[in-house]
């Protein structure tokens, strides 16, 4: 009885020291990357930051939860058109995070400078801008097309 | 006008302005002990904005003094804030509020959805289901169930994570420092002002004592 409680007291000591960890771990890395700073402001509302911020605590939490316990619709409204909407939405929505975050990151890696100046180009910079775009979401649709 | 006088002047480094002549008292904060100068002073003008619409240019203090010595060659400018300064023209004033929610709706979801994928993303990556089995069956030595006290624990301890993190939930705060976006957010635009005095003083284009009249698109026409 006594053993099987301090199994679980430790399971819970470990579950909550990993979710923090793990948590601190990967907001620090979307935060320092700067992504929703630069959302905020492309689109002139930085007054609202700490909305967006706690629209991506909220995010997380409930992206966690659903990964979790595997937290979904109903059978029925999951084959219904409502369940497709809903993955229509959160495709389109992580797709764009996904894809000015992978950019974000290669910024801070200076990436481009260096190559830049490497083969020292100085011009048609948004040339290439573009053919990072395109190649990334033509890899993307080739990765899910396989089905690699 | 007495040739003991000091002007102080402080400017930000980025500035808005909405009318297309920009006068000294638009961009700068100034003190000055002889009173009767600083409302003629204010009214000088340091450029002008030829065509409508969003444009940007950078002025250098050495401008402005030139500008203020021009009329009063007898006054000392001591200046206290920025050296360059970044003058944004935009023309109309705000944006109606309607499009500003909508922006706002759609940061929120691109962030919210966002922030979803990655945490499931992550947890896929290192497959946290697995690891948890193995955790569970090294310490009770049972199968796990996949819903066990650890999966509870996690996604608290997930919660109390980025809470902590962010060091807000909502509008209550938890302490009195700034959130790491909100300091993301001075970085950011300290690192866009930095690029834009820099990259218009090495195109020559910054409004400057030497550059006059040269390569200034911008018109640096002085009353």
């Amino acid at each position: 009885m006594w053993a099987q409680w301090a199994q679980q007291i430790l399971l819970a000591a470990i579950g909550v020291s990993a979710g923090a960890a793990a948590a601190g771990g990967l907001f620090a890395f979307i935060v320092e990357l700067g992504v929703v700073a630069d959302f905020a402001d492309r689109t002139h509302t930085a007054d609202k930051i700490l909305l967006y911020e706690s629209s991506v605590a909220l995010g997380g939490i409930i992206g966690n939860l659903i990964y979790i316990f595997q937290i979904g619709l109903s059978a029925g409204a999951a084959q219904s058109d409502i369940g497709k909407g809903m993955l229509g939405i959160f495709g389109i929505f992580a797709g764009i995070f996904v894809g000015c975050w992978s950019m974000a990151l290669a910024e801070i890696l200076n990436v481009f400078p260096v190559f830049m100046r490497r083969v020292r180009i100085v011009r048609y910079v948004a040339a290439f801008t573009i053919s990072v775009a395109i190649g990334k979401g033509l890899g993307a649709g080739l990765f899910f097309f396989k089905g690699w | 006008m007495a040739s003991s006088t000091t002007l102080y002047i402080k400017g930000d480094r980025d500035v808005e302005v909405t009318k297309q002549d920009v006068t000294l008292g638009d961009i700068l904060v100034m003190e000055c002990s002889d009173k009767t100068v600083l409302p003629k002073i204010k009214t000088l003008r340091i450029l002008k904005f030829k065509k409508p619409g969003q444009q940007r240019c950078v002025v250098s203090v050495l401008k402005i003094i030139a500008c203020i010595h021009e009329q009063y060659p007898g006054i000392e400018v001591q200046n206290l804030g920025e050296t360059d300064i970044i003058v944004t023209y935009e023309n109309q004033k705000t944006p109606p509020l309607a499009w500003h929610i909508l922006k706002t709706i759609f940061v929120v979801a691109v962030t919210f959805f966002g922030a979803a994928f990655s945490i499931m993303a992550f947890n896929n990556d290192v497959d946290v289901t697995k690891l948890f089995g193995q955790i569970h069956e090294l310490v009770t030595g049972q199968e796990t169930s996949g819903f066990t006290i650890l999966e509870i624990s996690y996604s608290i301890g997930i919660t109390l994570g980025i809470l902590i993190f962010f060091n807000h939930f909502g509008k209550k705060r938890f302490t009195v420092d700034p959130t790491p976006m909100e300091i993301q957010m001075r970085l950011y635009e300290n690192d866009i002002q930095t690029t834009l005095a820099e990259d218009a003083a090495r195109k020559g284009e910054e409004l400057d004592v030497g550059t006059m009249g040269a390569a200034d698109p911008s018109g640096g026409h002085r009353s």
